[in-house]
């Protein structure tokens, strides 16, 4: 490989890596209630939608920088998440029908009264918050002046990156280590298990879907400096989550984190030497094989691998 | 006005006149236009505009000192109904000269009537390629068609830039691929070498990988196809990677509103990009009649508005030249008109396939200190363009 070449891939690499690490935090959440609830929550997209407008009217009336509204919008979407559980999807559960998903397709209908109340509130213009620091990057010829090749590292989507990087360690943290994460935990694998011990699941069920709503708000006010907003976004973001969840096994952490990078670095690369259009049709590659090689996504590979020892 | 038309009368009696007697002060004029449906919003804006002009030019003494007295017909945007209209206002009506709509269908099944009826018509904003080229004599298209939207461009670049390669990236739409395709043809009759032919699906977060792969081919111009939101993010990742070429340049659309220049910020500096109008261009009458759209509606017209303001002053250019006012007569002299409008030189040629088609050089816009200014062509230019454009790194 010559050096532009090498340059090219590496910067690729770098892209991929960085869209993987976003890509993850809005996997994790869908994952999250995937686990807990087993149903997919396809609300998921519109949700990061709202915490995006959050993060956008909180930088537009009070100049709060988006990263900043992280701290804003995630409690915000964590309390929407608990009522749509509470007063939404519980009531559906107890209601005896002829499809068993239909609390999935109550998420769809969420979807659309959100992305449909933006369009009326926020009409459906393109917005975006122009940060200062929008197009800083950091080039490596500045570090080391005689190196060969340039590669660039934008100040924003590795400041994104570090946060989506941060809130993981935080929710490893609060699900390996206290009280509340460990019964979540416990719900996820063994519904019923867990409710003899004494495991308030439906409490567990309200906060997870509570804490997954908060992980996707927490993303949309990270994709804000580097994207843009409008009120049908939702749908593409929901897909991409979609596709993580099975990807990293239905219900595992570990598994998002590993899909989501895995994707990341997939569309990225499918653009470099592909070509960008395929991008999407590179997702749906990868989903379909995943399904039909590995139905248990990147979790039972650590699984086996567990086992093996 | 009877007095009007008595001195009138007299100069028919003198023979000054060869025309026969306007029987009426008023000059009726019906419009079709789009004025409900999704294309209300543009339809709106030229009828503004139709009456901002009727308004001028009755100030000014009318049409040989007849009042213009507009109608609109709402056509909906839809093609069957344009074709009605037409053959009520030319059967019915007796007028004896078509002009307006919006859309290039229905433009195109007014075309048909006005053909078939021999009445001519004046194609305002339909801009589909293959409108004046069925050989039809009674069609005149005043805009440029599709395929010439970036022939501004062309001439700026030939003459100035000089470029050997070119990078394209556009947007897998309709839109995005019928200006990618034009640009690959112009560009090979150029003998420019296109490096990088790359299409993306509208909504892409990371254009990145996509523009390394430009920046390793090292074209001396990246020609982007893409509405506003990619625009903004494909310049703001070009600054990321410091892609150094020659030029920037966007086809028309996104490029061309001041949306890409809020959003993309100082990474727009320099972008150069076609437009068919613009408001500070120095056509004359172009400026004032910006101002004064923005005065009464509270913003500045696109480029739609500013056809439909000049289409009015053609065809009061065209009658008044005209030996009668009998479609025949009409085309002649429609035929014959070569004038200057606030939308820029009106000509109608027949050649490379077309008839009676309006070949003016498009504009060209460039972004210099956060503002849209029109550089190209330089005998409109409200600034002189600026190239070579610094490197990134040597930009503050």
């Amino acid at each position: 490989m010559t050096s532009v070449q090498i340059e090219v891939f590496l910067q690729t690499l770098i892209a991929g890596l960085l869209l993987g690490g976003l890509y993850a935090l809005i996997g994790l959440g869908m994952t999250l209630i995937m686990g807990v609830m087993k149903i997919i929550n396809l609300a998921h997209g519109e949700l990061m939608m709202v915490g995006m407008y959050i993060a956008y009217w909180m930088f537009v009336l009070f100049n709060i920088d988006p990263y900043l509204s992280v701290f804003i919008a995630t409690p915000a979407l964590f309390f929407l998440g608990i009522a749509i559980q509470k007063f939404l999807v519980n009531p559906v559960l107890k209601v005896e029908s002829i499809l068993p998903e239909n609390q999935v397709i109550l998420t769809v209908g969420i979807g659309m009264v959100l992305a449909n109340l933006a369009t009326v509130f926020f009409k459906s213009d393109y917005r975006s918050t122009p940060v200062a620091y929008a197009t800083n990057a950091f080039y490596l010829s500045d570090f080391w002046e005689t190196s060969p090749i340039e590669l660039s590292l934008s100040v924003p989507w590795t400041v994104s990156f570090v946060f989506a990087v941060v809130i993981t360690i935080t929710l490893w943290f609060f699900l390996a280590k206290t009280d509340t994460g460990k019964s979540i935990r416990a719900t996820a694998q063994d519904l019923e298990a867990a409710f003899l011990m004494g495991v308030n699941v439906k409490l567990m069920r309200v906060i997870t879907f509570g804490i997954g709503a908060g992980l996707v708000g927490a993303a949309g006010c990270l994709f804000l400096p580097i994207y843009y907003l409008f009120p049908s976004l939702g749908g593409q973001f929901t897909l991409i989550a979609f596709v993580i969840t099975i990807l990293g096994g239905l219900g595992s952490t570990i598994g998002a984190i590993i899909g989501g990078l895995v994707l990341g670095v997939f569309e990225s690369m499918t653009a470099t030497y592909i070509g960008m259009g395929w991008a999407p049709v590179g997702r749906f590659v990868i989903f379909v094989v995943c399904l039909i090689f590995l139905p248990g996504g990147v979790a039972s590979l650590l699984k086996r691998k567990k086992f093996g020892k | 006005m009877k007095r009007m038309s008595l001195i009138m009368s007299l100069f028919f009696l003198a023979g000054i006149f060869t025309t026969p007697l306007f029987a009426a002060d008023n000059f009726n004029l019906s419009i079709p236009l789009p004025l409900t449906g999704s294309q209300a919003k543009f339809g709106e804006m030229e009828k503004r505009s139709y009456e901002i002009a009727a308004e001028e030019i009755n100030a000014a003494g009318g049409i040989k000192g007849n009042k213009v007295l507009l109608e609109f017909e709402d056509s909906q945007g839809k093609p069957e109904i344009s074709r009605a209209i037409a053959e009520k206002l030319i059967d019915v009506r007796k007028q004896p000269v078509i002009i307006g709509d919006y859309s290039s269908s229905s433009s195109k099944a007014i075309a048909a009537v006005a053909e078939e009826r021999k009445t001519p018509y004046l194609v305002v904003t339909g801009a589909a390629d293959d409108i004046t080229q069925q050989n039809y004599k009674y069609v005149f298209r005043m805009n440029p068609s599709t395929a010439y939207y970036s022939s501004g461009l062309m001439t700026f670049l030939s003459n100035v830039v000089k470029p050997k390669s070119i990078a394209i990236l556009y947007e897998s739409s309709d839109f995005g691929t019928s200006g990618a395709k034009d640009m690959e043809t112009q560009a090979g009759k150029m003998g420019m070498k296109v490096l990088v032919n790359e299409k993306y699906e509208k909504g892409a977060v990371d254009f990145k990988p996509i523009l390394s792969k430009v920046k390793a081919a090292q074209p001396d111009v990246i020609y982007m196809v893409s509405y506003v939101m990619d625009a903004s993010l494909l310049m703001k990742q070009i600054k990321e990677l410091r892609i150094d070429a020659k030029l920037f340049a966007g086809g028309a659309a996104g490029f061309a509103i001041p949306e890409f220049i809020d959003n993309a910020k100082d990474a727009s500096e320099y972008v150069v990009t076609s437009t068919l109008w613009c408001t500070m261009v120095k056509y004359p009458g172009s400026r004032e009649y910006a101002e004064k759209y923005k005065k009464l509606y509270g913003d500045y017209p696109s480029y739609h508005g500013a056809e439909a303001y000049s289409a009015l002053y053609i065809l009061k250019n065209v009658l008044e030249r005209a030996k009668s006012w009998t479609p025949e007569n009409i085309r002649e002299a429609m035929k014959a008109t070569d004038m200057l409008t606030a939308f820029g030189p009106i000509k109608f040629e027949d050649k490379e396939g077309y008839q009676n088609q309006n070949f003016m050089d498009t504009l060209v816009l460039q972004v210099i200190n956060g503002e849209h200014n029109c550089i190209w062509p330089e005998k409109y230019a409200s600034k002189k363009y600026i190239y070579p454009i610094p490197k990134w790194r040597e930009r503050k």
